[in-house]
Parts: C-alpha cells; sequence; structure tokens
C-alpha cells in the first residue's frame, strides 16, 4: 500500500515523464519539415519497484519510427528514378544536336550539297555554281565536324561528371563510416543515436541518387553499405570508387579495397542505378550509339561523293580528285571531315564533266553526283533515310527515357509517401500529443498539490 | 493511411508541377501550331519530318534547275524558229531566182541579200545563252560555227536531274540542226544558192530549192526537239510543283498541331490548373493549426 511519500515520488515521475513526452513532441514539431528527419516516439513504461506495484512511470528513451524494409525500397527506388532522370537530362543535350525541327540538324547541310550538285548540272561552266558546291562541301564538313565535336564534348563532360559523382560517392561512404563509428560508440554506452541515425540516413538517401545503394543492419546500429555489387561502407571503413576508362573508351568503375589498399577492382558491370548508371548509359550507350551512326552516314556520302568526284574531270581536265578528305575507316569520320585541300580553293577543279571531251560544259558528272542521294548507302537506305532514321531513334530514346522517368518518378513518390506515412511528421498528431502530455502534466501536478495539501492536513493535526 | 504534413506539400507539389508542366506544353503548341518540336515529342513523326525535309529540298533544287534551264530552252527554240523564218526567205529567193526572165545583175543583188541572211544564220547558230554558245554542246566557250559555217562545237548534250527518273537532255544539238549530223549542211546549202545566184547559174540555183527545203525541213525538226525539251520541262515542272504542295501537306499534317484540338487542350488544362489550385489552397489550409 502506497504512502502519500510515495504518491510524491509519483507524482514527480510523472511530472518528468510528461515533460520528456512534451518534449520528444516539441522536437518532432520543431524537425517537421527536416529532410531525413524520422518522428520519434517517447517510450514510457511503469516503473517497477521490485515486485512492489508502485504504479510510477518512467521514459525509457524514444522510438524511431521507421520501417527497414520501406527504407531500403525508397534506397533503390532513389536510385532508379536518379539514373533514369540524369538519364534522361543528358540525352536532351544530345537531342538538340540533331533537331534539324529547330534547325541544327545536319539535314539542310546534306539537302544544301545536293542543291549544289544540282545548279552544277544545270550550269556546269558557271564559276557562282561551282563556288556554290565547295560552299556547300564546306558547309556539311563543318555542321559534321560541329556535331562529331559536341558529341565528343558531351563524352567528355559526362567523363568529368562520372568523376565528380564517384568523389561525391567516396566523401558520402567516408561519412556514413565515420557516423557509423559514432552511432556504435553511442549506442554502447547507453546513448540515444537518434539523431545520428537521421543524419546517416540522409546520406544514404543522398548516396542513393549517385549509386545503385543496399544496406545490411550490422552490430549496435552499424550498417553495411553496398554499392555497385561491392561493399561500399563496413563499420568505420569505406572503400573509394574511382572512374578510368577501357580500351575501347567506355567507362570503368574501380574500387578500392577496404583499407586502401593500391588494389582496384572494377565494378562497373554491377553499376544499375543512381546518377553514375544514367551517365555511363547515356555515354557509353547513346551517345556512341549515335556517334557510330553519324560517321557511318558521313563516311558513306563522303566516300561516295568522292568515288564520283575522283571519276569526272576538272575544267583543268584533271580527274581523280576527292572533294573531301574523310578516313579510310567510319570511325571518326563527322569528326575528321574536310573539304579536300585539291579542290579548295579552287571551284575550277569540280568535277561536272564525265570525260574530257565534254569539258567545259559537260554535266553528267554533276547529275551523277547529285544522284548519289538518291541512291542506297550502307543499308541500302539513302543519305535522307539513314538522316531520318538518325534523327528517329535519337527521339525514340529520348521518349523512352523520359517515359522511363516519369514511371520511376512514380514509384519513387509512390514508396516516399510510404516512408513519409511511417516516419514523417503529423502535426494533426503532434498537436494532440502536445495537449495529452500537457494534461497529463497538468493532472500530475494536481496529484502533487493534492498529496501536499493532504500532508498539510495531516501535520496540522498532528501538531495540534 | 497516416497522412503527414510532408505527404501533404508533396502531393501538392508533385499535382502542381504535373499539370503546370501539361499546360505549358499544350499553350506552346497552340501558341506556335507545332506539335512536333523536337524528335522526342514523335520520333516517328520526327524521323518523317526529316525525310519529307530532304524530299522538299530536292524537289526545290529540281525546280530551281527547271528555272535554270529553261531560259536557255526557251532561247533555243526561238533562235531555230528564226533560223527557219531565214530558210523561208531563202527559198522565196531560190524560187524568186529560179524564174527564166530574171536577170544576171537581178540574181547578183539575190545573192547579196542571200549572203546577208548567211551572216544572221551564222550569228543565230552562234547564239549565247546563261550557259554559254547554245548549239556548241558540251564546248559552251567556243562558238559554235566559225565564219563558214563549219561546226566548231561537239555533240554532248546538256543533261540535268529533273526529277528521281533518269538524267534529261535539255539542249539541242547544234550538229543536229545545222549540218549533215542532222542530214543537211545548211550553211552549205545557203552558200551553194549564193554562188549560184552570183554566178547566175539556173540550173543549181533550181537544183538549191529542194536543198534549202530539206534544210528548213531539218531546222523545223530540230525546233520540234527544242520545243519538246520545253514541253518535258513544263510537265516537270507541274509534277514537281504539286509534288512540292503535297510534301508541305504532309509536313503540316506530321508535324503541325491540329488548331481545334491544342486549343481545346489548353482551356481544359487551363481549367484543370485553377482546381488543382484551389484544392492545393483547401489541402494546405487543413495543415494549418487554427482548428486547435
Amino acid at each position: 500500500m502506497s504512502s502519500l511519500t510515495q504518491l510524491l515520488y509519483t507524482a514527480r515521475d510523472s511530472l518528468t515523464a510528461q515533460s520528456y513526452g512534451l518534449s520528444v513532441t516539441g522536437q518532432n514539431i520543431t524537425n517537421v519539415n527536416t529532410p531525413g528527419y524520422v518522428k520519434r516516439d517517447p517510450l514510457l513504461e511503469t516503473r517497477a519497484l521490485g515486485t512492489a506495484t508502485t504504479g510510477s512511470v518512467t521514459a525509457t528513451g524514444l522510438r524511431r519510427a521507421t520501417d527497414i524494409y520501406i527504407e531500403k525500397r525508397e534506397l533503390s527506388a532513389r536510385g532508379s528514378a536518379s539514373a533514369a532522370s540524369e538519364h534522361d537530362r543528358q540525352l536532351s543535350s544530345v537531342e538538340a544536336l540533331f533537331n534539324d525541327l529547330g534547325a541544327t540538324g545536319m539535314g539542310s547541310a546534306l539537302d544544301g550539297v545536293f542543291a549544289s550538285f544540282s545548279a552544277l548540272a544545270a550550269n556546269p561552266n558557271d564559276p557562282t555554281a561551282r563556288t556554290a558546291v565547295l560552299g556547300a562541301a564546306s558547309a556539311l564538313a563543318e555542321r559534321a565536324n560541329s556535331m562529331a565535336d559536341a558529341l565528343a564534348d558531351t563524352k567528355n563532360d559526362l567523363l568529368k561528371q562520372a568523376q565528380a559523382t564517384a568523389t561525391e560517392i567516396n566523401e558520402k561512404a567516408a561519412s556514413i563510416a565515420r557516423l557509423n563509428q559514432r552511432i556504435v560508440a553511442a549506442e554502447t554506452q547507453g546513448e540515444d543515436a537518434a539523431d545520428l541515425k537521421d543524419q546517416r540516413n540522409n546520406l544514404l538517401l543522398g548516396l542513393s541518387e549517385l549509386v545503385d545503394v543496399r544496406t545490411i543492419a550490422g552490430d549496435n546500429g552499424s550498417i553495411v553499405v553496398q554499392a555497385s555489387g561491392t561493399t561500399l561502407v563496413e563499420g568505420a571503413e569505406s572503400r573509394a570508387f574511382s572512374i578510368d576508362l577501357n580500351a575501347d573508351g567506355s567507362l570503368k568503375l574501380l574500387a578500392t579495397s577496404v583499407g586502401g589498399s593500391s588494389t582496384s577492382t572494377e565494378v562497373t558491370q554491377f553499376l544499375t542505378g543512381g546518377k553514375l548508371a544514367g551517365i555511363k548509359e547515356t555515354r557509353d550507350v547513346d551517345v556512341f550509339d549515335i556517334g557510330q551512326k553519324l560517321d557511318q552516314l558521313v563516311f558513306d556520302v563522303a566516300t561516295a561523293i568522292n568515288t564520283q568526284h575522283a571519276a569526272g574531270f576538272g575544267q583543268d581536265g584533271v580527274s581523280g580528285r576527292n572533294l573531301f578528305d574523310v578516313g579510310a575507316v567510319p570511325a571518326g569520320a563527322a569528326r575528321s571531315l574536310r573539304l579536300s585541300a585539291a579542290v579548295a580553293g579552287n571551284p575550277a577543279a569540280i568535277a561536272a564533266s564525265g570525260d574530257l571531251a565534254s569539258l567545259p560544259g559537260g554535266s553528267d558528272n554533276a547529275v551523277a553526283l547529285a544522284d548519289i542521294f538518291n541512291t542506297g548507302l550502307t543499308g541500302g537506305r539513302t543519305a535522307a533515310e539513314t538522316y531520318g532514321d538518325i534523327v528517329g531513334d535519337i527521339g525514340q530514346r529520348k521518349s523512352a527515357a523520359q517515359q522511363y522517368v516519369e514511371t520511376q518518378q512514380a514509384i519513387k513518390e509512390q514508396v516516399q509517401a510510404m516512408r513519409e506515412s511511417v516516419s514523417g511528421v503529423s502535426l494533426d498528431e503532434e498537436m494532440v500529443s502536445l495537449t495529452k502530455y500537457q494534461r497529463a502534466y497538468e493532472a500530475a501536478g494536481r496529484v502533487l498539490s493534492t498529496v501536499d495539501q493532504l500532508m498539510e492536513e495531516l501535520i496540522n493535526r498532528i501538531g495540534r | 493511411m497516416r497522412v503527414t504534413e510532408g505527404m501533404r506539400y508533396s502531393q501538392v507539389l508533385a499535382n502542381l508541377a504535373n499539370i503546370t508542366s501539361q499546360h505549358a506544353e499544350a499553350s506552346q503548341q497552340a501558341s506556335t501550331g507545332i506539335r512536333v518540336g523536337k524528335p522526342s515529342d514523335d520520333p516517328i513523326a520526327a524521323a518523317e519530318l526529316a525525310r519529307l525535309s530532304a524530299s522538299s529540298s530536292q524537289t526545290k533544287a529540281h525546280l530551281s534547275t527547271i528555272d535554270t534551264v529553261r531560259g536557255d530552252a526557251e532561247l533555243t527554240e526561238s533562235t531555230l524558229s528564226d533560223a527557219s523564218d531565214i530558210f523561208s526567205r531563202l527559198k522565196e529567193i531560190a524560187l524568186q531566182g529560179a524564174n527564166g526572165e530574171l536577170s544576171a545583175d537581178d540574181r547578183k543583188t539575190l545573192g547579196v541579200e542571200v549572203d546577208g541572211l548567211k551572216d544572221a544564220l551564222l550569228k543565230l547558230g552562234n547564239t549565247r545563252g546563261t550557259r554559254g554558245y547554245l548549239f556548241s554542246g558540251s564546248a559552251v566557250t567556243t562558238a559554235a560555227f566559225d565564219a563558214a559555217g563549219a561546226f566548231q562545237g561537239n555533240d554532248t548534250a546538256h543533261t540535268v536531274q529533273i526529277g528521281n527518273s533518269t538524267p534529261t537532255a535539255v539542249s539541242t544539238s547544234g550538229a543536229e540542226a545545222f549540218v549533215v549530223a542532222g542530214g543537211r549542211d545548211v550553211f552549205a546549202d545557203l552558200q551553194a544558192l549564193s554562188t549560184a545566184l552570183a554566178a547566175n547559174d539556173l540550173t543549181n540555183i533550181r537544183a538549191s530549192i529542194d536543198n534549202v527545203s530539206a534544210s528548213q525541213t531539218q531546222l523545223i525538226n530540230a525546233r520540234a526537239r527544242s520545243g519538246l525539251v520545253l514541253s518535258k520541262l513544263d510537265a516537270s515542272e507541274s509534277v514537281l510543283t504539286s509534288l512540292d504542295s503535297e510534301q508541305q501537306k504532309r509536313a503540316q499534317t506530321t508535324g503541325a498541331a491540329d488548331p481545334y484540338e491544342s486549343y481545346t487542350r489548353v482551356t481544359a488544362l487551363g481549367q484543370s490548373l485553377e482546381r488543382a489550385i484551389a484544392v492545393s489552397r483547401q489541402i494546405l489550409d487543413l495543415g494549418g493549426n487554427n482548428r486547435f
């Protein structure tokens, strides 16, 4: 049977516990907009004193409202959404290069060469028509160069972005490792590590946007972080990612051994998510494919024109001259295409005539040159058809990337909503909690004052 | 489901961003009239537009070629018409000279006129167009005939491409029109008449009548061939103009936005946006603390 004194202690414990509840509620309200903040619930228990029932209460700590499975799904969803978003963003700049609808493509340059040959055939002896051929050929070469340069710049930019992303991953991994250490230390000493866990969670969310991430719960609040199929963080140790290039120019993701050993392991094949995956896909798949197709088109057109041009005769009676300088293989053709030195600045060298006897007004070779644009090149498609195919291909890639972004974004938002539903702060709830603890505190105060009155009454009566 | 403040704000943001983005896209389509502004808007249409653009450029280049060569073809036709007219007069002179009552002096006078017509015919034979000498074949910088009427050009036809068919010859052979490649050497026939008139040689004057007639026929045939070239150019121009119009129509159908549909969409999305803003306001008001 409890005494009045015991009741005093009970009221004191209640005031402390309700005060703790108010404090946690205040924390929740304060952090309602803090990214990554996980709602806390105060843990109140009845205080046992041996086997006796005292009816007292104690605050044993707090609980972070989390769901480990939802958190894992969020990491994965963020990684996929980030990869898709980066892929889509990077493809925008590639698409802009081939936007003939916005007059930035190569279609008009190809048309210009055809039109110049056609005009030359109409008046083969006209210096203006000959100069126009040189101008159109030069414009085609410049356009091909600038598109290939832009693709090469995009690849270089993406390499730098990949390297910067790897550095960012390493910084986050190192921070997570440090937090792991502090969390373990705090929990070992029986301290609350909720804030540290929030910080670590925030870093994990940030990391998941850079690379695909999986987590495994370790001992004493520590976590193991796996990224791109390898362990990135384990306890207080983290590995470092670095970017290198393969012999074919594609990106290579390397991971150093834990402990800072100089040995590196290639983990590129396991890279599936995050900004890094988006960068790699754009650079090594899309830009590479489009560059190859552009090179093939430029090579085919330039080679066909060169062959026909060399078969004809310039006004000076010389044949065998190429109109373009282009390599022997398609690789790099767009970037290296130049107006041949044999014809540059020399309109008379344009071979409009098919034979010596038809000089200077023969037009058959000019007609044949124009006809190249109606003839199937590699794959049996004309230059215009092939170029249209490239434009369609880029559009298809960009459109698919956009749709994928929308899907991944929706999944991410759904998972985020699930996490928010479990871990987010609801002001409605907190206001109710605030009232709940406030009322309980007031009631405990009333118990205290009642006990005080009773004791005063007792003392006064006994003393009389 | 437990609803938190973060969920409310995220939902409001996502909804507004989604509708605003759709509204902006629809407004752009409605204001520009362009449905396919970049390849990803409609990849298949973009590829089709790229091909149509190339086809349209080729059609325009063919039309431009027709414009360029038509001038010379018309000049050729009118030149051969003038040459034929000269031979009409030569025939009259030959008939007049064959009249036995004419004196030798009269025939000499007619011979002087024939010489003058020969000079005129030479000038016609050496007419220059935009490409050079009309009747020199591909030797456009060389006069087709020397002072004696000897042919100095070649028989290479001027060919151009005015469609996706085989190249079309748009020149008229000077050799076939004026010299033996066509059957008669018109200058030689003209010279024979001149010589016969000067020599008061009635027999050869009478013999020249048929030759002059044959020469004129040769020129008329050449003119007819040049007329055929013009007809071909006209026919091709007509086909290409229709094709160009058709290509533009197809490009319009493929890449342009339907004005009624796009305006309707903008209006509908504008209303959706207003509703979304109103709903957002309500959602955000729910998050206020005025209930407590």
